[in-house]
């Protein structure tokens, strides 16, 4: 917890950090795009960029960073760190000065991955409490940091979190028990169950959540997104053997205690190498793409019908985000590139590539 | 945006390659396609039709000298094998054939249950034309042959059952190991590699950064599951974890693993070696220096190595040179893999 003085001090510079809105003129046409990069193991940077791939400004991250999150009103970016990560360090888009840094309370990390709420007033960490294992969710007052309340994730690794709406959380518990002490390794691979929990933010509580069968249970759940409509989406990692026939993707919803996997041929869920990267529906909500590195492809489905739509083969591809137009996809790869792709009209748009920049594992658009 | 059908067509089309391109990295690329990989599955393929003739002789005349003669064959085929491990590319992706060679670790003995369960049903089912194409690939390959020849659960000997399911699996192997080697004589590896419109894309570079990969990926793999992991170089010991242990091939395979190595730094005009020799002369040679010194160490290795007869201790005495050599290796290979320019892993490798 940060003192008074400290924070009057904090609440000064943050109350001057201009809206997006003059940041970025109303007449702008181009969207802009939060991602870290690395230009080498040592090197490591947060950077902002448009729809034609420029790079308009970025800053020095102490180490790697794993997803950003974007501030609703305030041209303020955060960037959390790879797990197990011990900070969030968040930018003033328009002076490009970091202005805050939160650290986890003792005992835990983040997850790389974390979210503010509409308003802008309450910061959502997914936390490991690690002496436990038991997955935590912090709401933390911005931009104090002050802790408002802790629920418990109801599983253990909740990696990535997003809003069904104000008042519910949907948390993909990954179920991997790890420790920071030893790196990333899994401790409880026999006995791990990850879960979809939807939490009620106001008091906690248990809405529903689904489980895999036993037979699937070391398929984590990792990252997920949800539409317009209230489905959720959800990208699995096995950690079981790289030859076992097992669902990728799957759809869940508040009012059904039971996923629905979605069919992928099996040439392409071969290729998958057992690794969903990104999950990301489209602006129409129609349209879900799951990004795998390993397999270097984008895999695309109808989600009304369930049908699956074919691939975008990109290699290390990773970072994904919904564009302004209907059933349009922004892709960004470890290789440097940059592209867009319409799976509807099979139209693909190279917009840049980076010569040696790595583009990390996520990245957000900036609505303004 | 590729279509499924469309990427089928490109996945096994050799007739239409993607770029005719002569590029800078078409010496090694080509001299791995044609001494490594061209040579290795030819070999393959012969000594996996050899062990299908043994096991033919031991089901038609069974004696100990034809087990015997069986056992060889699958020896000989193994280390064949363990030639050409490091590439999971290619036509050894097709039908699962790569997991199918060698399904390992079998940590919960699916293998012996399944080809359990082959034993007490209609042997001819195993001759339908797509028998094979659906069958569990834990009975398809050398990790099934390997249990019918020297599993105490399976007596080729004796019962004219195991016999015959072992001739059938033997033959289906050839024909997987067949098909292999045949692709690769028809194809080229630019064909196995996936168009990425509009990126400038160069399949010759694409396809020998996939190499690169799955020759630092192997790496590990040799590292971290061949030999630390039975050993319990960092846990518990378990040498039935140990790779081919019930033929006592767990030693040799490795051998042939890092020797393996030096020949695909060294194949083709120029190799990997000679240009990272003009880019890198330091780095080349370490690496270089590495891989010979991996090749000693674990050739100084005792043949009882990974019997039960060493206490954990001696053999993490034993092993501990060789984990750190090939530890090195990894460091070399990495660094020069970048150096040259390649792009390897970032996000793929991050495991997140």
């Amino acid at each position: 917890m940060i003192s008074r003085r400290s924070f009057l001090a904090l609440g000064g510079v943050i109350a001057t950090v201009p809206s997006w809105a003059t940041v970025i003129p109303n007449n702008s046409k181009s969207k802009l795009y939060a991602s870290a990069y690395s230009l080498s193991k040592q090197e490591h940077f947060f950077g902002v960029f448009d729809d034609e791939g420029e790079i308009l400004w970025s800053a020095p991250l102490s180490q790697r960073a794993h997803a950003p999150i974007i501030h609703p009103s305030q041209s303020i970016i955060g960037i959390v760190a790879r797990r197990p990560g011990f900070f969030i360090d968040f930018f003033d888009v328009s002076s490009h000065q970091k202005i805050q840094r939160i650290e986890p309370t003792q005992d835990h990390h983040f997850y790389g991955h974390a979210l503010f709420t509409s308003d802008g007033k309450r910061l959502i960490t997914q936390e490991n409490h690690y002496p436990t294992g038991q997955g935590k969710i912090f709401i933390r007052e911005w931009p104090s940091g002050n802790i408002l309340n802790i629920f418990n994730s109801n599983g253990i690794g909740p990696h990535e979190s997003v809003f069904l709406s104000d008042k519910v959380l949907v948390i993909a518990n990954g179920g991997l028990m790890t420790r920071p002490d030893e790196d990333r390794e899994i401790l409880n691979l026999d006995t791990m169950q990850p879960n979809v929990t939807y939490l009620s933010l106001e008091n906690g509580k248990v809405l529903n959540h689904a489980s895999h069968e036993d037979e699937l249970h070391q398929l984590s759940i990792r990252h997920l997104d949800v539409n317009q409509q209230g489905v959720v989406a959800l990208g699995f990692q096995y950690q079981g053997e790289i030859w076992d026939q097992v669902p990728l993707v799957a759809l869940s919803r508040i009012d059904n205690p039971v996923m629905e996997y979605l069919p992928i041929p099996e040439n392409v869920r071969m290729r998958f190498k057992q690794y969903c990267g990104s999950v990301c529906f489209d602006k129409s909500g129609e349209v879900l793409a799951i990004s795998t590195p390993r397999g270097g492809l984008v895999a695309y489905w109808h989600i009304a019908s369930k049908t699956f739509l074919g691939i975008e083969n990109c290699r290390d591809v990773c970072g994904l985000a919904a564009t302004n137009n209907s059933h349009e996809f922004l892709l960004t790869s470890g290789t440097g590139v940059q592209m867009k792709n319409n799976p509807i009209q099979d139209v693909t748009k190279m917009i840049k590539k980076h010569p040696g920049i790595h583009w990390d594992n996520h990245f957000q658009q900036i609505n303004t | 945006m590729k279509y499924f059908p469309k990427l089928i067509a490109l996945a096994i089309s050799a007739s239409a390659p993607l770029l005719a391109s002569a590029g800078q990295w078409e010496g090694p690329l080509n001299g791995i396609v044609n001494n490594v990989i061209n040579q290795g599955y030819e070999s393959y393929a012969i000594s996996s039709k050899t062990l299908q003739q043994r096991t033919d002789e031991l089901c038609t005349t069974p004696s100990r000298q034809s087990l015997h003669s069986a056992q060889e064959a699958f020896k000989e085929n193994v280390l064949d094998w363990q030639q050409v491990q490091w590439l999971n590319f290619g036509p050894v992706t097709y039908f699962m054939r790569y997991y199918a060679f060698e399904y390992w670790p079998d940590k919960k003995g699916v293998t012996q249950r399944q080809l359990r369960a082959l034993t007490q049903g209609d042997p001819s089912v195993m001759d339908a034309p797509r028998f094979w194409t659906s069958a569990s690939i834990a009975v398809r390959g050398l990790t099934a042959i390997e249990s019918l020849l020297y599993h105490p659960d399976f007596e080729p000997l004796n019962s004219a059952n195991h016999c015959q399911l072992l001739t059938r699996v033997t033959k289906h192997h050839l024909e997987s190991a067949d098909a292999v080697a045949n692709q690769w004589k028809e194809g080229k590896a630019e064909d196995w590699v996936f168009d990425e419109e509009g990126t400038g894309f160069d399949p010759e570079k694409v396809a020998l950064e996939q190499f690169l990969q799955q020759w630092i990926e192997h790496m590990s793999a040799v590292k971290d599951a061949k030999l630390e992991t039975p050993i319990g170089y960092n846990s518990r010991e378990n040498l039935k974890l140990a790779e081919f242990y019930r033929s006592d091939l767990s030693l040799q395979a490795m051998q042939k693993n890092l020797t393996s190595y030096r020949e695909i730094y060294h194949a083709g005009s120029p190799s990997l070696y000679d240009i990272a020799k003009q880019s890198n002369p330091a780095l080349a040679t370490q690496f270089e220096q590495q891989l010979i010194e991996n090749v000693k160490l674990a050739l100084q290795l005792p043949i009882d190595f990974f019997h039960t007869s060493k206490s954990k201790e001696d053999r993490i005495a034993l092993a501990t040179p060789l984990v750190k050599s090939i530890s090195n290796s990894q460091s070399y290979l990495s660094s020069l893999v970048t150096s040259l320019g390649f792009q390897i892993g970032f996000n793929s490798r991050d495991g997140d």
